[in-house]
């Protein structure tokens, strides 16, 4: 049982931890918390249902179930790259000058919009994701995984593992870091600050067009709603972790979803939300910086 | 100082006009009817069922004429199955002067509406859904439901369970609402020592990962596993014991019946649940006319469209029987009415529950409801 509930919360920690990675990411680079990010992951699972329905149609998931389910990580992840480079350009981009409080007001805004746009354009009834992956999988030790369980912990490892040599090894990445401690200095040295800020959108938000897509066959149903109470606990978890800070998105991620899932079962599901509030709180009291987080000065 | 003066005389001017002109334009020439439910999120299948069915009565009145010389006008609010908005909904009807209102759909929106239906003039309200007793054992004389309730819904679940089923070790879930836990209560009531309750928990409404309690139940391996609760959660706690090799069969009750339940949960794992509602329609002969004409304007019917049709029909009969559309007057008239309606005859007695609610066992099977068990008379 205990094995069941460790898979079970790891399953939803790595979820949160893409979604959360989208938060510190930004953070790191604007220091501004955008509040739409949840809606960008609901976006995702909202295109998993439609391109798997369109591929159902053509045939393709009768033919091939992992090229076809590999299509909807790639075709969603496209349309949720564009969502976040676009709300970059319209949101945030022209206030980048701006009052520290004007752009967080433009990512309510910006979440409040889209997530009234999916309503009116997809409906406000909630959104059934086709039966097509077995929900049959490994036993070990009494502990069933399923497939999808699998599935979402290699994908998310393979995406975080991915991320963090794309940060350390590239030149991007490295203008990534660059730009994070110092973004006048880093345009100083030559390097396009709007473009940075355009690809860590264009990154965060593929990550949670991923969480997304894993959600929507995970839990097997999608109503517009979705992205506000992820994005909450995804901030939390990056809040959790040291929020700017990479490796602590994915550790409070998947702290999140261990304390989430353990203490439903072992002491009340009734609770669960207040377990994953009270770890923020006792780690805020006794680390203000987050798990990972450095304490630094006030950047001037 | 003079120009604030012309100032405050130019908004007199244009603020008595204006409502002058509002009270023109209305004119009191209908009898208006509000229909409330859960029209939009996860239960909005249901909200529309239910207007649906009254929208069909109403259409059907006003081609007839209407009602006590006027045309009848709907009003239908969403009341998102949230009791805070549910009393919003309550008082926004009983401002626009309707004169009854079919709904709401949760047993959790109808308690608190009806304190204001009866507080703003006795404002009759007929619930086609609403099945927690709490509802019309406060003796209110404006609140009527058409449905059954859960302390006889409950009873007829145990009895099943004890009697056929033979179960000796129950798990309880249920989803905190005032119709599932209520529900779930009255199960576990009328269950007594007939079977063991291994496992009492809840998960929360809206939730969408019930895993971690599914693991807790599938350690104390029961034998069934009772849901109190609307399909949204049912669905994916069905769907989920089945990922997580839970083998027990599944039982809730007329929360569930819908199709959308099997959409969620998916066929495989929706075969085999177990749920209580009253006989199917399409075996009363009365009901025959009002499903096709249903089928031919919305479609499929839900569990509840009848229910929201014939309680329509009784509002505007009573409304014609008492020649009035005062709510006192009119909810004097519904207790002393016998309709018969599309579902047979309804009565009420004095609380306004209906006099006969049969409900029986219905079972999923090939992603298909079938009438499974009735109780012995």
């Amino acid at each position: 049982m205990f094995l069941q509930q460790l898979i079970n919360g790891l399953t939803l920690g790595s979820v949160y931890a893409l979604i959360a990675l989208g938060y510190t990411m930004v953070y790191g680079i604007l220091q501004l918390i955008n509040f739409a990010h949840g809606e960008i992951y609901m976006i995702g699972a909202y295109m998993a249902i439609i391109v798997l329905g369109v591929l159902t149609a053509t045939g393709l998931t009768a033919t091939s179930l992992p090229l076809s389910i590999l299509l909807v990580f790639v075709i969603s992840g496209l349309f949720c790259g564009a969502y976040g480079l676009t709300m970059e350009r319209v949101a945030y981009r022209p206030l980048r000058h701006a009052h520290r409080l004007s752009p967080l007001i433009s990512a309510i805004g910006m979440s409040i919009f889209l997530q009234n746009y999916v309503m009116l354009s997809q409906g406000a009834v909630d959104k059934v994701f086709p039966h097509i992956i077995p929900s049959t999988g490994i036993e070990i030790s009494g502990a069933s995984i399923s497939y999808l369980q699998v599935l979402i912990l290699a994908t998310s490892f393979i995406l975080m593992t991915a991320l963090h040599l794309f940060i350390k090894k590239t030149r991007l990445g490295k203008a990534m870091r660059a730009t994070s401690q110092d973004s006048r200095m880093a345009s100083l040295v030559g390097i396009n600050v709007n473009n940075v800020i355009a690809v860590t959108f264009v990154i965060g938000s593929i990550l949670a067009a991923a969480a997304g897509v894993m959600v929507a066959m995970y839990y097997g149903s999608v109503n517009f709603f979705i992205g506000y109470s992820a994005g909450i606990k995804a901030f939390t978890a990056a809040v959790l972790g040291g929020i700017g800070n990479i490796l602590g998105a994915m550790l409070g991620g998947l702290l999140l979803g261990l304390v989430e899932g353990l203490g439903a079962s072992y002491i009340s599901s009734e609770y669960k939300d207040v377990f994953a509030f009270i770890i923020l709180i006792l780690v805020l009291i006794f680390r203000p910086a987050g798990l990972l987080g450095e304490r630094v000065g006030e950047k001037v | 100082m003079k120009k604030i003066k012309i100032a405050f005389l130019l908004f007199i001017i244009h603020f008595s006009l204006f409502t002058v002109l509002t009270g023109c334009a209305k004119k009191e020439d209908t009898i208006k009817i509000g229909v409330a439910g859960p029209m939009t999120g996860d239960q909005a299948k249901m909200g529309n069922d239910l207007k649906n069915g009254v929208e069909l009565a109403v259409s059907e009145w006003n081609e007839k004429g209407g009602v006590l010389g006027k045309k009848i006008e709907l009003f239908v609010e969403d009341d998102q199955h949230d009791p805070k908005l549910a009393v919003a909904v309550a008082n926004k009807l009983s401002n626009s002067n309707v004169a009854g209102v079919i709904g709401h759909w949760n047993s959790s929106a109808s308690i608190p509406a009806s304190e204001v239906y009866r507080d703003r003039g006795s404002i009759p309200m007929i619930t086609p859904a609403s099945t927690n007793p709490q509802l019309t054992d406060r003796g209110f004389e404006n609140v009527f439901r058409v449905c059954g309730r859960d302390d006889q819904q409950g009873k007829i679940a145990a009895e099943f369970v004890a009697k056929i089923l033979k179960t000796k070790k129950v798990a309880i879930v249920h989803d905190k609402t005032t119709y599932g836990q209520g529900l779930a209560d009255e199960f576990k009531k009328a269950l007594g020592d007939a079977a063991e309750v291994v496992y009492y928990g809840v998960v929360i409404q809206g939730d969408k990962d019930f895993r971690a309690v599914l693991t807790s139940i599938k350690n104390k391996k029961p034998e069934l596993i009772y849901f109190g609760g609307i399909y949204p959660e049912a669905g994916l706690l069905v769907k989920q014991a089945k990922e997580l090799g839970i083998k027990a069969p599944f039982m809730s009750g007329d929360g569930t019946i819908d199709k959308e339940f099997i959409k969620i949960a998916g066929r495989d794992s929706a075969d085999g649940t177990y749920l209580t509602f009253s006989p199917d329609p399409s075996n009363i002969p009365t009901a025959k006319t009002f499903l096709d004409k249903y089928h031919a304007k919305y479609g499929e019917h839900g569990p509840y469209s009848i229910y929201a049709y014939d309680a329509a029909n009784l509002l505007l009969t009573g409304m014609s029987k008492a020649g009035t559309a005062e709510g006192k007057r009119l909810s004097e008239t519904l207790h002393s009415l016998v309709y018969e309606g599309a579902l047979g005859t309804i009565q009420f007695d004095q609380n306004g529950d209906v006099l006969k609610a049969p409900y029986i066992v219905w079972i999923t099977k090939d992603g298909e409801f079938k009438e499974y068990w009735k109780p012995e008379e």
